[in-house]
């Protein structure tokens, strides 16, 4: 359903966009299904090569990316171009989910945590300094959700909050000017109307005006006239609430809640601690992008580059998201403790943790 | 089933696992939810509760109305010669609104924005001020040549808020022939602005300055509409809304005969040159209508100049032009008529019982009126005369006598009745009223103290007035109305220059009519007279304009020469010379008044130049009147 709405969002937006985003969208459902069929269990031993090959994309991105927007994100490849901070995402995502759930019982420890942002570091640095701060952002946040439903001690958080805390007032001297900018602006819209807050309010005027029940598909004239910025992207959420009004807004925001809560479940029902963190940690990516575009769009959170997740126009990442999805449902998919009875015999095996017990001396479950 | 080795195995079911909420994964569930509200109670906020406002704005953002600024109409002659076309051509318009915010690079822009309309900065500062609508696109300069068009062309990428737009601007087709005629239209400043912005004028508009641009600004000017127009972020136009179509302004035809104008312009120019003369003015008039047919004034100018804003440096030329090329003669030029004058003297006697057709005076060469002596023109006695035959011989002894008898207000008050002394209702701003004199009007003007016996009007001054001289002033225009009052058996009509006037569509909506101004209180007999002697200065053989027959004049009609010094008292004093007349004899339908300016005698500058124009209307009046 998100992804129908995406589209016809991005149809539109734009009609040229929305043709590449379905091409887009038949390999993202091609890499869903093949996330989904794929035993979760046995991603564990690619992550590490998967995190690997992330590393070298990105500094292919350094040395031969294509710059857009003042910023140098793209390499293609094939004639495809393709975003890696958004394959990144997931790579790290799983990078975190296996580094948390290989060491059970030391997720307390302060090595495991000082590895986890061991991990997170070398990426983050390279897509910062794309610059690509919303990307970054997406990092941070998982890192820090990771660190926090992955059991770190309350102690060691705190810590690190701290830490961060101390260390904000410097970030201002470590932003680019237009970001610095982005921050103000943020602070006060009104400032520079038709400078640098131009964005901003254009994409407040479309939502404002969609009113109750919106313009209609296609019928957003904010949108289709230009005055929303990047407006198949990162304030696509600006064209469909002119288009849908507030109702159209509160479904779809309700969906994502509805997905949301759908991912915190498979979190608490997955099989093992892997599956809980691949799970949780979709659930947190893809809450902050949410949150962060949706809030952006409607001047709750300052901009920054960030897509909205299955909506916005852009191949990498709605590959990306739709495997990370993917891989939930290969969690979902593996979830039920299997029953077998050996046909000769009255044992019983389980399957548990990606292994099969024989347990000769258990009862039937169906019996208890 | 699965084969593991161990044999085969059945699965029996799949058992659904229990869910295992951990608190940090609750207290993230719990953050999502809380997020999402607000989210959603934001958008509550924007769409609901703010959405009214937030669609005004978004209206703003796209809708703007553009003014659609109506053709200004066109002008012909009396046949449908095209004097004035609406020429399309390229304005650069500004849009302040769009300019860089950031000072610097706004200063940049603004100077190459002057660069391109070549103009200075400080007159496009002045100009700017104008600007009352930042959001609407201003026009800076409108008629751009060519070249200019094509490199403000080439820039427009770099200047944001600047665009190029297809406007019209006045284009006078025979400028020097029409100038003073049709004047030209200009930019509006910012003084008139305050009296135009409230009928509905737009600052970069332009409006009649001079001529009958501005004397029928009314007629010409269209009423403008506008479109309410759609448009994207880039101020491009999507969608028109609404729409008022303007309505184009009304076409005029003017009284004026094109081949009649150059004529009397030709001639005119040729006589100026003969005679050493710099300046002059020539008036045509249908004596039944009150039409004007040909007006010129020489020296001229070309009112393209101004059609788009004049630069500075060509007016000064023009305004320190010792020759005053944009002063308009025809109507604003005040003379002495001298000789042309004693029709009117002739008339108030005849009219007043001073004198009558039969009363015999002498010529002497000179007469003493108190302590000055004044003198004829012939410097001898040209013997005994009536009025009939003092007017061709133009004796002024004559007329000193007559205008002793009669006094000067009663020959001011035939004056006023023949024109002198007030505006003629012509559509032409600017005419000027001439002057009847009295003695209180000598009183009124008088540079010394009150009470100064100089203030005083004297003998001298009665009698000079006899002759035109004194304080009596006209212009051309008011001589040829005079002309076609005494041709036409005393009706002073209004002079007009308007014969027709229609709608975009052709359809007539004014067609001229005599307005008479009043009935000239002189008997029929009495105009007869003077009539008489008019005829007879070019037939008799003693007749000043007699001089007419040698130079091939085709006609028959009336006329009179004028001889007026100027520049102080005494003799040898430099003379405007005038000639005044109608044609034919018997219902004449042609009359005009011709001056030079410091050129000698009326009979040998003024004369040839108007007999050679009558001969050309004498050719041509079947086609100068067809389709009247």
């Amino acid at each position: 359903m998100l992804l129908v709405l995406g589209l016809m969002t991005v149809f539109s937006a734009s009609t040229a966009d929305f043709r590449r985003q379905l091409l887009s969208l038949v390999l993202a459902v091609g890499a869903y299904a093949l996330a989904a069929a794929v035993d979760y269990r046995r991603l564990e031993r690619l992550i590490l090569p998967a995190y690997g090959f992330c590393l070298l994309l990105l500094l292919a991105v350094h040395f031969a990316g294509n710059a857009a927007l003042g910023a140098q994100r793209w390499i293609s490849i094939a004639g495809f171009p393709l975003e890696p901070s958004e394959l990144s995402k997931v790579i790290m995502l799983l990078v975190l989910a296996r580094h948390f759930a290989v060491r059970p019982g030391r997720e307390r420890e302060l090595r495991t945590v000082v590895e986890a942002i061991a991990l997170a570091v070398p990426p983050l640095v390279l897509i910062l300094t794309q610059p690509d701060l919303g990307t970054a952002m997406v990092f941070a946040a998982l890192l820090a959700g990771m660190l926090f439903l992955g059991g770190s001690s309350r102690l060691h958080l705190v810590g690190l909050g701290a830490i961060c805390a101390i260390a904000a007032p410097i970030l201002p001297h470590l932003l680019h000017g237009y970001q610095k900018q982005r921050l103000e602006i943020f602070l006060n819209p009104m400032s520079d109307p038709l400078g640098a807050g131009y964005n901003l309010l254009q994409a407040r005027i479309a939502v404002g005006s969609g009113g109750l029940l919106g313009h209609g598909w296609l019928h957003g004239l904010q949108g289709s006239l230009g005055f929303v910025p990047e407006r198949a992207t990162d304030f696509i959420f600006a064209v469909y609430a002119e288009q849908f009004g507030l109702i159209g807004s509160a479904v779809l925001i309700g969906v994502f809640t509805a997905l949301m809560l759908r991912l915190c479940w498979s979190a608490s029902v997955a099989p093992d601690r892997f599956g809980y963190l691949l799970c949780s940690g979709v659930a947190v990516m893809l809450c902050f992008q949410v949150v962060e575009n949706i809030g952006m769009n409607v001047g709750l959170t300052p901009i920054a580059g960030i897509p909205l997740p299955l909506i916005s126009y852009g191949g990498s990442a709605l590959v990306a998201n739709l495997a990370a999805l993917g891989a939930v449902q290969s969690v979902m998919l593996r979830r039920r403790l299997l029953v077998y009875r050996q046909a000769s015999d009255d044992a019983y095996l389980l399957n548990e943790s990606g292994t099969v017990r024989l347990d000769p001396g258990l009862k039937s479950p169906l019996s208890a | 089933m699965i084969d593991l080795g161990l044999g085969r195995w059945v699965e029996l079911a799949g058992i659904e696992p229990r869910a295992r909420w951990t608190a940090r994964l609750a207290i993230f569930t719990t953050l999502a939810l809380g997020l999402s509200s607000v989210l959603v109670w934001r958008l509550v906020d924007l769409q609901l509760i703010q959405g009214p406002a937030y669609s005004r704005l978004a209206l703003v953002n796209r809708v703007h109305r553009i003014p659609l600024v109506a053709e200004r109409g066109v002008i012909y002659d009396r046949h449908g010669v095209q004097l004035v076309i609406n020429q399309p051509a390229w304005s650069l318009d500004l849009t302040t609104s769009a300019l860089p915010s950031d000072d610097a690079a706004r200063a940049t822009e603004l100077a190459e924005v002057a660069q391109l309309a070549a103009l200075s900065r400080t007159e496009l500062t002045v100009r700017l001020d104008q600007d009352t609508d930042a959001y609407r696109p201003f026009s800076v300069k409108s008629g751009l040549t060519d070249v200019q068009a094509q490199t403000a062309n080439e820039r427009l990428p770099s200047l944001p808020g600047v665009t190029l737009q297809r406007t019209a601007v006045r284009r006078y087709l025979d400028p020097e022939l029409f100038s003073h005629l049709l004047g030209y239209v200009g930019p509006i400043n910012a003084q008139e602005f305050k009296t135009l912005g409230p009928k509905g004028y737009l600052p970069d508009e332009v409006v009649g300055q001079a001529g009958l641009e501005a004397g029928l600004e009314d007629v010409l000017r269209g009423t403008d509409g506008w479109e309410d127009v759609l448009t994207d972020a880039n101020g491009q136009v999507v969608k028109v809304l609404d729409k008022q179509a303007p309505i184009p302004g009304r076409s005029v035809y003017l009284s004026i005969d094109s081949g009649l104008q150059k004529s009397v312009h030709d001639t005119l120019v040729a006589g100026l040159t003969k005679a050493g003369s710099k300046a002059g003015a020539s008036v045509v008039v249908d004596p039944r209508t009150g039409e004007v047919m040909a007006m010129v004034s020489y020296p001229s100018y070309d009112d393209n100049l101004f059609a788009n804003g004049i630069s500075q440096a060509d007016y000064q030329k023009l305004l320190n032009d010792p020759a005053r090329p944009l002063f308009d003669r025809a109507i604003a030029g005040e003379y002495p008529p001298g000789s042309t004058f004693k029709m009117i003297t002739g008339a108030a006697a005849l009219q007043e019982g001073k004198i009558t057709g039969s009363t015999i005076l002498d010529c002497p060469a000179n007469l003493t009126f108190g302590a000055w002596t004044y003198w004829d023109w012939a410097h001898y006695d040209l013997g005994l005369m009536n009025v009939v035959k003092a007017l061709p011989t133009s004796c002024d002894t004559f007329f000193y006598q007559v205008a002793n008898l009669v006094g000067p207000d009663a020959m001011a008050a035939y004056a006023r009745d023949f024109g002198y002394g007030a505006v003629p209702g012509i559509e032409l701003p600017g005419a000027a009223a001439g002057v009847a004199p009295t003695p209180a009007y000598k009183l009124q003007v008088c540079p010394y103290p009150t009470g100064s016996p100089d203030c005083n009007w004297n003998v001298g001054d009665t009698v000079t007035m006899g002759i035109g001289q004194s304080y009596v002033l006209a212009t051309p225009l008011i001589q040829a109305m005079y002309a076609a009052a005494l041709g036409n058996g005393g009706t002073l009509l209004r002079p007009t220059l308007v014969h027709e006037v229609t709608d975009g569509a052709g359809k007539v909506l004014q067609h001229s009519s005599p307005i008479t101004v009043r009935q000239v209180p002189v008997d029929p007999q009495n105009l007869e007279l003077l009539r008489t002697g008019m005829h007879q200065s070019l037939t008799g053989n003693w007749g000043t304009a007699a001089i007419a027959r040698s130079l091939g004049f085709k006609w028959d009609g009336g006329c009179k020469t004028g001889t007026a010094q100027f520049g102080g008292s005494g003799v040898n004093l430099p003379s405007q010379a005038w000639f005044i007349d109608f044609a034919p004899y018997v219902d004449p339908e042609f009359a005009s008044a011709t001056i030079l300016e410091d050129a000698g005698f009326g009979e040998f500058t003024a004369e040839p130049v108007a007999v050679q124009f009558m001969n050309y209307y004498h050719d041509h009046s079947a086609q100068i009147h067809s389709g009247d």
